[in-house]
Parts: structure tokens; sequence; C-alpha cells
């Protein structure tokens, strides 16, 4: 009760945090899903961490509807019929984004944009078309402030995808977060003007069409940060190992790799197949949700994911080399990634059907309160070797994670006068395995936080207890100070 | 590549004109010990330094201890390494061209394993034979005009400029003129006229090649001029405009200009 006043009196949430917080806390006022003692101590001790999901989890944590599904049925649930013109494809769109649930409440996947929105392009004259996207863009901005809310464009070259570039040059919103699948069709100028928005405001991400689609199929999309999962369903979880603790736990590398992670990942499997469990058998999700019942989402395609993380310093920990610096650390990253991925591959993921029942396997790009641990499979900040060194080891790790990974590289500003320079970086580190590319300059306005993106100024705010709309901002503050994000190594700086 | 046979007043990178003399000064001003003189020769300890470039300000000599040796064989192995990630690769200075039959080393090394461009930035103040040498090894040239008046040329960098203005035609004849630029100092040759008068050159030359304006700025410049107002943004924006009036899309300038 204590708890819930504190939060209630406290005069540096607003409305809409308290609101979030409260749900939280009446959650967790019951048990935990049902799991093992021993997988309750490895949470407690932080070798798992489940995100502060809460305690009895009733909505998956990521949902992707079929929103090209929605365009051609409309809703019955939302009083919705089929737009048929871009006004009202407009209007539908963001009346049912504010109907998808997900852990933050604010839904974290907009949709493959240019496909929802070119067929009906011509129902307006241009200038009408850039206005409304202005206006669209402009409301997700205000109305889902949180950068976690994650639209897609790309591969193939269309209006939509170019208005949308620009606009997010000209807007400088750092939501919604933005990817575009590259791939070999993908024309230079486009992707060169994907170039300059990024350079001005950190997205879009490159991500690499062909070799998700070679694990995934064609119908992916990316929602939250950096989560590669199923369009039409998403994840009931995420739950993730800290391997800097499971190296801190083992006596040596072989003790590590034959007893301490797979009694480690045993017990995420077990939490996360709990954790489904309870969402889809106990607080029935998918039997109340107008989504599954409008065949908007399904079962059939959702997974769950296993967040890995502090690769950098379990490979330390355990063999004293440093990845990125000492060419042997590649051999133990590797295999240490390679087991893991197969340890999780010899389970059943329970309500995994989209994934062939496995768990999704996903590279956790960290949180605020990480401190001395190195998001996903990263070399640690600061630490990176040599731009085609870091893109040569990444690039062997990226191929494991089917559920998502990514970097970003940093570049000095002077790599804004050769924007033809960077498209062949990217190319070349897609041909190197790279999955998902982001880009910053230093001088950017931006931060790239693990996954998403916070404007400076905003920060600053912050840090002079000022109230913000968007909740990701006091999350980016406290990883920026926690996880050292301005100690990462800039390209292009001798 | 360190070494200069031009010393311009303006020069935003003096420590690059000359080869260290070993007197020692700047090993005094170090903060973080970096620095130390054994075998008659410099050695520079990067691990230790702590970036300040106060040996740079020091250096009485228009030198640096930081530069070092390296054959054309490793540095071609060096360039190629990271050959997918480039589409080419640029030489500059102090002058490269100095050092012409290294450049043609790498440049052959270079373009034998990969398909890397090689360019060089220069101040055209070459021999002839050696120009034409370069240009046969080449794929682009960024050459500085500092000026097209001679007086005022004379004045910037010590020498006339009718051995670069050849120079130029001969590579725009080429083929091989990347961008001319002109680094523009108040009050010597930020006249109209001036500019005017190299956009007029470059607009006959050919049709491809770029023209640069830099404004001056006091950064790393050792010379009196650097106590002197860089010229002002309205000023630098009409000479950018007239320039643009003679050759259209083909004048361009930094992009960051903080004037
Ligand atoms: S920049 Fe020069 S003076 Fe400064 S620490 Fe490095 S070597 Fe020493
Ligand atoms: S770099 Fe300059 S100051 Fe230092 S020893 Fe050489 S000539 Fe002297």
């Amino acid at each position: 009760m204590e708890k819930i006043y504190r939060i209630i009196a406290n005069t540096n949430l607003d409305f809409k945090d308290k609101r979030h917080l409260l749900c939280l806390e009446a959650e967790n006022s019951l048990p935990y899903v049902e799991i093992s003692q021993q997988a309750q101590t490895y949470l407690k001790e932080g070798t798992i961490c489940d995100l502060f999901e809460g305690n009895a989890p009733y909505r998956p944590r990521y949902i992707l509807p079929d929103f090209l599904l929605f365009m051609k049925q409309g809703s019955e649930y939302l009083n919705i019929s089929p737009p048929k013109n871009l006004f009202e494809a407009i209007n539908a769109l963001l009346i049912i984004y504010r109907f998808v649930p997900s852990i933050t409440s604010y839904p974290v996947y907009l949709g493959q944009i240019e496909e929802l929105l070119e067929p009906f392009l011509s129902t307006v004259s241009p200038k009408e078309a850039e206005n409304l996207l202005r206006f669209f863009l402009i409301n997700i901005d205000r109305t889902l402030p949180d950068a976690f809310v994650h639209m897609n464009i790309g591969p193939a070259d269309t209006k939509v995808s170019r208005l949308i570039l620009s606009l997010e040059k000209e807007l400088k919103h750092s939501i919604p977060n933005l990817s575009l699948k590259y791939s070999p069709e993908t024309p230079d100028d486009l992707a060169l003007q994907a170039i300059d928005t990024a350079l001005v405001t950190g997205k879009p991400y490159f991500v690499n069409h062909q070799e998700l689609v070679n694990d995934l199929g064609k119908d992916y999309a990316i929602a939250s940060c950096y989560n590669t999962l199923l369009i039409g369903g998403g994840s009931h979880t995420l739950v993730r190992l800290n391997l800097k603790k499971v190296a801190e736990k083992s006596n040596d590398y072989s003790d590590f790799i034959n007893h301490k992670l797979p009694e480690a990942t045993s017990l995420l499997v077990e939490i996360i197949n709990a954790r489904a469990k309870f969402i889809v058998e106990k607080a029935k999700f998918f039997e109340t949700s107008f989504l599954a019942k409008e065949g908007l989402i399904n079962l059939s395609k959702f997974t769950s994911m296993a967040g890995f993380f502090g690769l950098y310093e379990a490979v330390k920990q355990l063999t004293d080399l440093n990845m990125g610096k000492d060419g042997e650390a590649e051999k133990y990253a590797l295999d240490i990634t390679s087991h893991a991925r197969d340890l999780m591959d010899s389970y059943t993921g329970l309500y995994c059907e989209g994934y062939c029942n496995k768990i999704g396997f996903h590279a956790q790009s960290g949180i605020d309160t990480d401190i001395g641990v190195t998001a996903g499979v990263r070399i640690k900040y600061g630490e990176e070797p040599l731009l085609y060194e870091q893109v040569n080891l990444e690039g062997k790790l990226h191929p494991y994670f089917n559920a998502g990974i990514s970097d970003i590289y940093t570049f000095d500003p002077t790599a804004k006068e050769n924007p033809a320079g960077l498209l062949k970086i990217i190319k070349t580190a897609m041909k190197k395995g790279i999955r998902i590319f982001a880009l910053t300059t230093t001088d950017s306005e931006f931060v790239r936080v693990t996954g998403y993106l916070v404007k400076k100024t905003d920060i600053e705010k912050y840090h002079r207890g000022e109230l913000l709309r968007e909740d990701t901002v006091k999350l980016g503050a406290d990883s920026i100070r926690n996880n050292e994000t301005l100690k990462r190594r800039v390209f292009g700086k001798s | 590549m360190q070494g200069c046979n031009l010393s311009c007043i303006y020069c935003h990178n003096p420590e690059t004109q000359k080869e260290c003399c070993l007197c020692g000064i700047c090993l005094e001003t170090c903060p973080a010990k970096a620095l130390l003189i054994t075998d008659n020769k410099i050695i520079y300890l990067k691990d230790l330094c702590q970036f300040c470039d106060k040996c740079l300000q020091v250096c009485p000599y228009f030198s640096s201890p930081k530069y070092f040796r390296i054959t054309a064989w490793e540095l071609s192995n060096y360039i190629l390494k990271y050959n997918e990630f480039l589409n080419g690769i640029t030489f500059s200075g102090g002058e490269c061209t100095l050092q012409t039959p290294f450049i043609i080393e790498v440049s052959k090394q270079v373009k034998n394993n990969s398909p890397l461009t090689i360019f060089l930035d220069t101040n055209g103040y070459v021999h002839q034979s050696g120009w034409e040498l370069i240009c046969n090894h080449v794929d682009g040239l960024m050459v500085d005009l500092k000026a097209f008046n001679s007086k005022t040329h004379h004045y910037i960098t010590g020498v006339d400029n009718s051995l670069i203005l050849e120079n130029i035609k001969y590579a725009s004849r080429q083929g091989l003129l990347y961008e001319v630029r002109t680094v523009i100092l108040k009050g010597i040759n930020d006249s109209q006229e001036e500019i005017n008068n190299i956009s007029n050159f470059i607009k006959e030359l050919n049709n491809y090649t770029l023209f640069k304006l830099i404004p001056f700025r006091p950064y790393g410049v050792k010379h009196p001029l650097k106590d002197t107002v860089y010229p002002d943004k309205n000023h630098f924006e009409k000479l950018f405009q007239m320039a643009k009036t003679v050759l259209g899309e083909g004048v361009k300038k930094p992009l960051d200009i903080s004037l």
C-alpha cells in the first residue's frame, strides 16, 4: 500500500506514468507465474532478468498485427469499414494503433507503411499526400510517445517511403523508430536518401532483408528495438540471460560450456514457457482480444524470445581475451553463441509455433540499469576495433540471431560529406552478414541508446527534473549514464 | 604525408610542412611524457598521448613528432584490408607529390589487387614531367588554387602560379581534374573579381570539374593571420552565389559553415 501511495504522490511522474506503474503494482500483488525454486534464485540474483515484465502477464510483450488485412476488411470491434482513400486509411491506422497492447501499452509495430498507404496515394493530390503523411507522423509522435513504436519501409522503392524519409528529416522526431528493409533491389538513390535522413535523425536502421527472408520468410517485420518477428504474430515475452553472470559462476571455460550454460538456459526456457503459458491459458489473451478474433493476429505466428547479453564480459572472464582486440577471442565468442543457440533449439518453446516451436534467439541490447555489462554480443563501448574488424566479427555472430540483433556505428560528422562512402560500408556490412545496421554521427541531435532514439535536449530536460511526454527519455538518460553509451568508437576519426 | 614545398601564410596544418630536426623542444612540453628521442629518431608513444596537440603548437620547425615511416608494401596491405569497405583512397599532406615514387608504388599494388580508385589532394606545384607521371597513375586530382592573381598568389604561397595553372589545364585535358579548391582569406583573395576569374577559368577548362570554396578558419594556423577575423558569412555567401552563376551546380562549400 505504501508503495502505491508513493507512486500516486510522486511529483516526478505524470498521470500516464502513474497509471502504468499502478497497473504493474496491481499485477505484482499476485505471485510470480509458477516456476521452480532454482529459477526464482536465478531471477533474484539477476543472472536471468525478465525486464520487469510483471508477475502475471496478461498480454504478449510484442504484437505485430496484420495491418494489411485490417485495411482490407476493416474492423467490427472498432466499427471501421475498409478505407477508400488516404484520409480514411490514415484515420483507420491512427485509431487501431491505440488498441494494440504491448508491454509498454504503446504499439511496438506500426506496419509496413508503404504497403498500407501506397494504394491510396492516388486518391489525393501530391501536396495533400505530403500534408497528410506529415500530420500522420506528428500524430504518432505526440500520441504514442514511446521510442519503441516502430515503423517499417522498403525494400521496394515507393513514393510513400520517400515521403516518410524526407518528412522524418524535416520533423526530426525521435518517434517512430524506423527501419528500412534493404536488399540489392533497393535502388541506390533511395538508400542514399535514407542515409541522408539517418545522418540527421539517426534513423532508419538498415535491415538485411535477404538474410531475414531466408530465416523467417517474407512476412517478417522489425518491432520495438531491433526485434525481428512475424507479421500477424509477435512475442509473448522476452527474458534475458546475463552471460557475464553465468561466466562468473563457472570454474573454467569447459565448466561454463558443459554445465553452467546448459543449466542457465534450461531455467531460462522454464521461465519463458511459464510466462507464455500464463498469457495463453490463464489470462486467455487470445480468446479475448479483438485482434485475434478478427484474424489480425494468430497464435500460430507467435513465439517467445530469449535474450542474450554480456558476451564480451563472459569471454573476458573465461579466457582473459578481449573481443575486438584479441583475434582468438572470436573463436570463443562464436563457440559460446553457437552453444547457446543449440541449447535453446533443443527445447520446445511453448506456443512458439511461429518459430517452429522454438524460442526466438535474440541479442538483447541492454536496459537502463545495466552497469559494467555490454549489450547483446557487441564489443564493449570504447573498445571497438577498426570498422572492418568489427564488421567481420559481428557479421559472423549476427546470423545466429533469428529474433533480432544489431549494432550502432557512430561516425565522425565529416561522414556527411561522403554518403556514397557510407553506402559502400553498409553494403559490405550486409554482405558480411550484419543483420541490422544503425548509423549515427557524434554531432547528431539524437542519441541512439540501446535500440531507440532520444533527443539530447530532452535528456537535459529530464536531468533538470522536467516532466516529459516520452517515457523512453528517462530510460535513455539513465542508460546513457550507466552503459557509457557516449564512449562508443567514432569511425572516420584518426 | 609529411613535407611541403610551399609555405602558405594560412596553412591549416603547418606541422606537416617540414621534417623533424630532433631539436627536442616538444619533449619538454608534452604533459604525458609520450615523446622521446633515441638513436637519432623521435618516438611517439600513442598509448600515452592525451591528444592535446601541444607538441604541434610548440614545434618551431613546422614539423611534428607524430609522423612515421611506412613502406609502400605496408601501406598498400593496410589499404587492401579495407578494400571491401571503400570506393577509393586519397593521398594528401603536406604535399603528397613530393613522394611521387612512393605514391606510384602504392597505386600499382592497390590497383593490381582491387577496384579502388586513387585520388590526390595536391597544391599542383610540381615540375611538368613529374606532373605527367602522376597523371598516368591516378584516377583523379583535387588541386588547390590559392589565388588567380599572380601577385596575390605570390603573397600567399611565396611562388608564382603559372606552373600550377598549366598543371591544372593538363590535368583537365586528361579528364582527371575532379576538383579545384580555394580557401577564402579576408582582404587577400576574397574580391569578387578573383572568384569570378577562377570560376571562369574552370568553366573554360571543361564541364566536369567542381569548384570548392572554403572559408578560412584559424584552427591550427601559426601565421599572424590566425588573429585576423575570418570572412564574414554574408560575404562568403555572396562569393559562393557568384561562382554559382558561372558554374551552376558545380560549386561546393563545406557542409558545416559556422563562421
Ligand atoms: S599531443 Fe603531443 S604534447 Fe600532447 S600528449 Fe600527445 S604527444 Fe604529448
Ligand atoms: S617535432 Fe619539432 S619540436 Fe619536436 S623534436 Fe622535431 S623539430 Fe623539434
